[in-house]
């Protein structure tokens, strides 16, 4: 938001303050005007004191210097060079000795030098006499600067010259504040004092002929175009007090006529803008649309074509400037200017802004960044006339006549304040007496209606529309302190049900307790990132959304997939951990057509080098695959999922070592190892392993969290070797095993894994341990072999299983 | 009773038991009472040889052995279980020696954070509900008082989305700048009364550095109802920042500007460091600044379709990385997404 800096030297033109400065930064900052910093110039002016010159002489050796002696208080006095040409004896003049810290006069002014002792032809030079500029007061170095005489030698400078700067965050809606005189309207509310507005010379419409014409065709976009002419200008310097106002807030002190109108904007808030009048064709200003493909070369040289909607300033020949932004080249100042129309004009700060964005222009100058912000119309007479005054006195201006365009004056509207609202709305009573003296302090006019406060706002405040804008105004004057605290009371909302929330803060949950780490990675990715995801670069995922105007390439694209999140982290981490072994949870953003993309929350685990370093328990031991299954396995049971049907591979996978997991048509997720050729493009271990789960699809299989009492009857514990054919895997035996035990079964454990000579070549046993149970009663022998004999037989029939 | 033999074979196994350890004992149980070829089961299986008038007394002669050695065992065997501190301590381990060890499961810091935050407003009744990152204008500007072209949009500095199925020049796309689009979309949803909070991630175009990432993580607050006021507001903010941050933290509420509130707030609490005096943290106000807050502007309320002269409310916001950065120190918050482990470790 727009930052402005307000001495305070020029805040006590406009109104009394006695209160310390941070003691009305802080009366200010409560109130609603953001204080960020007092900058205190002088601060930093250590080693710099009160001189008088005291003798004056060249120098032996060199035409161009002299050795001035300068006096600086309780006897002590001090020889330097220097080559300044305006000094003479008796002048009082800031001094620094060595160990000051000065601004380099020839540079831009910023860099910071500490003086020591030194040497100029032969002479030892101790400290310096300074110019304005190597004291940060000015852009002038082109003599000493020439102090009031009747400053005490010796003083400190910062305690005679220096000041306090405010430097304020306006928002938005605050226009009225954007100059110091609208600062100083909040500091006589807040502290009562009166204001003392600048002097102007009012202008009266007319004695113009053909002069000057000014005409608006597109009042919306400008409601307000004022102009004087003036003659007799002189060029120059401007005065030494404004140069320093200029400076200290933050501009470049040019010349008179330049100086006078930025001294304006920076004390009303309203720029102004000067033509070379003699140039005007038809000697005409008007406020207009760009023609289609209008084309204006700007003074930053620039050849532009007008978008579009873009208001211009224009003669009658073509466009001169674009409005409140950027001035042409056309009919600038120049020096052999003899006659200067003054532009004040009015514009409407979203077309202004608009049409910055279209020429690519960002709202940088101080005139724009005022403009964008929609001044109000009624600061139109006072700047100019504060301006044609300034110029009068300064630059010997003479006023041909003046001319005030203003088609619909706006109303004013008073606002109506029940006064109970009040009290609704703070929760807290204000009385009136006590509201309409904070409105009448800030300028509103008030009256009072039976139980209705209807105040019209001052005519510089364009953000006062309805009675809770006005209630804000009362409590920032009376102070939020005043508001007291309480806790809401009355009937309680209806709490909602979140299960997918739910569902993923368990999943959070247990994925810690397995003693993973939880990563939050950024959402927004390098798109290249989805090309690196397999061996030959398809997409694992559908094309992404993009980033229009992203802040870099490697943050250009919502991520449809936590995977590549993961491997980077993972790749960043392992150069300083032996292994890792993380988990994000967070959505994928998946485009549809024609509506906002699904953001599919996901759970993505990644495991990578070592489970656990050697010690003197044992040796390395690196992640492998069942350290994945035993996540996985561990989250279906937490959440109760139903067996899933398994799918060998899946995309950027190992093709022989991953599987997708469904239940029905709905797919719960990928796991496995990264395929070895991805982990090698990410700088990852080859066996590295991966589990993504689509948390909405958990949640439509996960079961009920239930609760039953402890089993009552006994179990029955038999072990089996199983031999099959090496392509079977386990689960085909798990399953029939399952599927033939009928509820008897209650857990299949594999116990053993054999491959040898006992059962041939091609073949494999498994010696799993079965243990049986029933609900109903206490197994007997007879039962628990007449389940095993369905098992077998369904092991030796459907699988083709032999017993051992 | 008196055979001579059995009285010296329990006197046998009696002594021997007397002076076995715990492994000698379970042979010498072997040798006489096992069940196949024990010496006292031998003599019991010997009395079938016997007349019916002799077994009586015999049988129950060789009882009398078996449980006095069977009793000898017994108590053999506690003698031997009966060991003193000195026996114990002679079986001393090394402590200190390093353990396997556990890998430490953690939450991120932000998801911790969420998670205290939205526990802390569940106890004043706010329930917690999340809404979509990719927005429309709409419901992040138009329907919050911002139209296109209102100079605080400028704050904002949005990212906008475009989406590869095809953009929809009537409706534009963007990454949330703030969780307030969920006011309006709760607004829709409910019916007053509400409190929900929103914590969630936003995006904005800004330069990083210290204290600014261009994707971040806000809670939303949001209550409705017929008389909710300010100091409703300045309550339940005063009571989040005790129970975050400690109850004797002073809090601050100042005028603030946000186009979807009126009146505005800022609010911040007292400098942790300096205590309110002033210094680098604070960068010297005392002050630390929270989040944003206010009265749900009028506009907004209509434009959630409800009637500003019977429903009332207020908003907050606050950045989740800002709560626990003031918390633990965190010096950067771009530690938060860069994921190194040995920062993640000391959370």
């Amino acid at each position: 938001m727009p930052l402005i800096k307000v001495p305070v030297e020029w805040l006590r033109e406009y109104v009394d303050i006695d209160v310390p400065v941070s003691e009305l930064a802080r009366l200010l900052h409560m109130s609603g005007t953001e204080v960020d910093k007092i900058e205190r110039v002088g601060d930093s002016w250590e080693h710099i004191w009160v001189g008088r010159i005291a003798a004056l002489e060249r120098h032996p050796d060199a035409d161009k210097l002299f050795l001035a002696t300068v006096e600086y208080g309780a006897g002590r006095t001090t020889t330097v060079v220097t080559g300044a040409t305006n000094l003479t004896v008796g002048a009082v003049v800031p001094y620094a000795e060595t160990g000051a810290r000065v601004r380099d006069g020839h540079g831009d002014g910023t860099a910071v030098m500490t003086l020591e002792p030194r040497k100029m032809r032969g002479i030892r030079s101790e400290g310096m006499v300074l110019s304005a500029k190597e004291l940060g007061l000015g852009a002038d170095h082109e003599g000493i600067l020439l102090l009031d005489p009747a400053l005490p030698i010796g003083a400190p400078l910062g305690d005679v010259l220096g000041e306090s700067i405010l430097h304020i965050e306006l928002q938005p809606n605050r226009p009225d504040c954007m100059g110091v005189l609208g600062i100083a309207r909040e500091v006589a509310a807040i502290t009562g004092a009166t204001i003392r507005e600048p002097a102007t010379d009012p202008l009266r419409s007319g004695g113009l002929g053909d002069a000057l014409t000014v005409r608006i065709d597109d009042p919306a976009a400008c409601p307000r175009f004022a102009a004087a002419l003036l003659t007799g200008l002189r060029t120059g310097p401007s005065p030494e007090w404004m140069q320093r106002r200029l400076v200290a807030a933050g501009m470049r002190p040019i010349d008179v006529i330049v100086d006078v109108t930025n001294y304006v904007m920076l004390e009303l808030g309203q720029p102004l803008h000067g033509y070379d009048a003699d140039r005007l064709a038809g000697r005409t200003l008007v406020a207009r649309q760009a023609a289609p493909g209008e084309r204006l070369r700007t003074l930053d040289g620039v050849e532009r074509t007008l978008p579009p909607g873009t208001l211009v300033i224009a003669d009658l020949r073509q466009a001169l400037g674009i409005a409140g932004i950027l001035g042409g080249e056309e009919s600038e100042i120049r020096p052999d200017t003899t006659t200067v129309a003054l532009e004040c004009a009015s514009f409407e700060g979203r077309g202004i802004g608009r049409s910055a964005v279209a020429l690519g222009l960002s709202l940088q100058s101080a005139a724009s960044r005022r403009f964008a912000l929609t001044l109000s119309p009624e600061l139109v007479p006072q700047a100019l006339a504060r301006a044609v005054r300034l110029l009068r006195e300064h630059a010997g201006a003479v006023v041909t006549g003046a001319v005030d365009v203003h088609p619909s004056p706006r109303p004013a509207i008073p606002v109506r304040l029940p006064v109970a609202d009040i009290a609704r709305i703070l929760g807290t009573e204000i009385t009136t007496e006590e509201a309409e003296d904070a409105l009448r302090r800030l300028g509103f006019a008030v009256t009072l209606s039976g139980d209705v406060i209807a105040a019209v706002a001052p005519p510089l405040r364009t953000d006062i529309a309805i009675p809770e804008d006005l209630v804000e105004e009362i409590a920032r004057i009376v102070g939020y302190d005043r508001i007291p605290t309480r806790i809401p009371d009355g009937p309680l909302p209806i709490h909602e049900r979140h299960p997918l929330l739910e569902l993923r803060e368990r999943v959070r949950d247990l994925l810690v307790g397995v003693g993973l780490t939880e990563t939050v990675s950024y959402s927004l990715i390098d798109p290249a990132w989805l090309a690196q995801l397999t061996a030959d670069g398809t997409a694992i995922t559908p094309a992404p959304l993009r980033v229009q105007n992203p802040t870099s390439i490697a943050q250009s694209a919502p991520r449809p997939t936590l995977r590549a999140s993961l491997l980077d982290t993972a790749r960043h981490n392992l150069r300083h951990e032996p292994g890792i072994a993380i988990f994000e949870i967070a959505p994928a953003y998946l485009p549809r057509r024609g509506d906002l993309p699904e953001e599919r929350w996901t759970a993505a685990v990644l495991l990578a080098g070592k489970a656990e370093t050697a010690s003197w328990r044992g040796p390395d031991r690196a992640y492998e695959l069942s350290d994945a299954a035993a996540i996985l396995d561990a989250t279906g049971r937490a959440l109760r999922l139903p067996r899933p049907t398994r799918t060998a591979g899946a995309p950027g996978l190992h093709p022989g070592r991953s599987e997708t997991r469904t239940i029905g048509e709905r797919t719960l997720g990928v796991w496995g190892q990264l395929d070895p050729r991805v982990a090698e493009r990410w700088d990852l271990p080859a066996e590295s392993f991966v589990i993504e789960l689509d948390l909405a699809a958990l949640l439509d299989h996960a079961g009920r969290r239930t609760a039953s009492a402890p089993p009552r009857y006994p179990v029955a514990i038999r072990d089996l070797a199983i031999v099959v054919e090496e392509a079977r895997v386990y689960d085909d035996v798990q399953e029939a095993i399952l599927d033939a035990g009928k509820g008897l079964v209650t857990s299949v454990t594999l116990l053993d894994l054999y491959r040898g000579p006992q059962v041939g070549d091609g073949h494999k046993s498994f010696a799993v341990r079965l243990v049986f149970r029933s609900p109903e009663a206490t197994l007997t022998d007879a039962d628990v072999e007449r389940s095993l004999k369905r098992i077998t037989g369904k092991l030796l029939h459907q699988l083709g299983a032999t017993i051992r | 009773m008196s055979d001579p033999d059995l009285t010296a074979l329990q006197r046998d196994a009696l002594a021997e038991i007397g002076a076995a350890d715990a492994a000698a004992i379970e042979t010498l149980r072997l040798r006489y009472l096992g069940r196949k070829d024990g010496l006292l089961t031998g003599r019991l299986k010997g009395l079938a040889a016997l007349s019916p008038a002799e077994r009586p007394a015999v049988g129950a002669a060789i009882n009398a052995a078996k449980d006095a050695i069977e009793a000898a065992i017994a108590s053999r065997l506690a003698d031997l279980r009966a060991r003193t501190n000195d026996d114990l301590g002679s079986e001393r381990l090394d402590l200190s020696l390093p353990p396997r060890p556990i890998r430490l499961g953690r939450l991120h810091p932000i998801t911790a954070t969420m998670r205290e935050v939205s526990r802390i407003f569940a106890t004043m009744g706010f329930e917690t509900v999340e809404g979509p990152e990719v927005e429309w204008d709409h419901y992040n500007f138009e329907a919050l008082n911002i139209p296109k072209g209102h100079p605080a949009r400028d704050k904002f500095n949005t990212l906008w989305i475009s989406n590869p199925l095809g953009d929809l020049a009537e409706r534009p796309m963007l990454l949330r700048t703030h969780t307030s689009p969920m006011q309006v979309r709760v607004m829709e949803s409910r019916k007053p009364p509400i409190r929900v909070i929103v914590p969630g991630r936003c995006y904005r175009f800004e330069a990083t550095d210290a204290y600014h990432e261009s994707v971040f993580f806000q809670f939303e607050g949001l209550a409705i109802d017929e008389h909710l006021t300010m100091a409703d507001l300045k309550g339940v903010l005063y009571a989040f920042a005790r129970a975050a941050f400690g109850g004797e933290r002073r809090v601050r509420f100042r005028p603030d500007y946000f186009p979807f509130t009126e009146p505005s707030a800022e609010i911040a609490i007292d400098c942790f460091s300096c205590n309110g005096t002033g210094c680098r943290t604070c960068g010297g106000s005392g002050w630390l600044e929270m989040g944003g807050s206010g009265m749900v502007h009028p506009n907004v309320l209509r434009n959630a379709g409800y009637d500003p002269s019977r429903y009332q409310g207020f908003a907050f916001g606050c950045g989740i990385e800002r709560v626990h950065m003031l918390r633990s120190g965190t010096p950067d918050i771009r530690l938060y997404e860069q994921n190194d482990l040995r920062f993640l470790e000391t959370t």
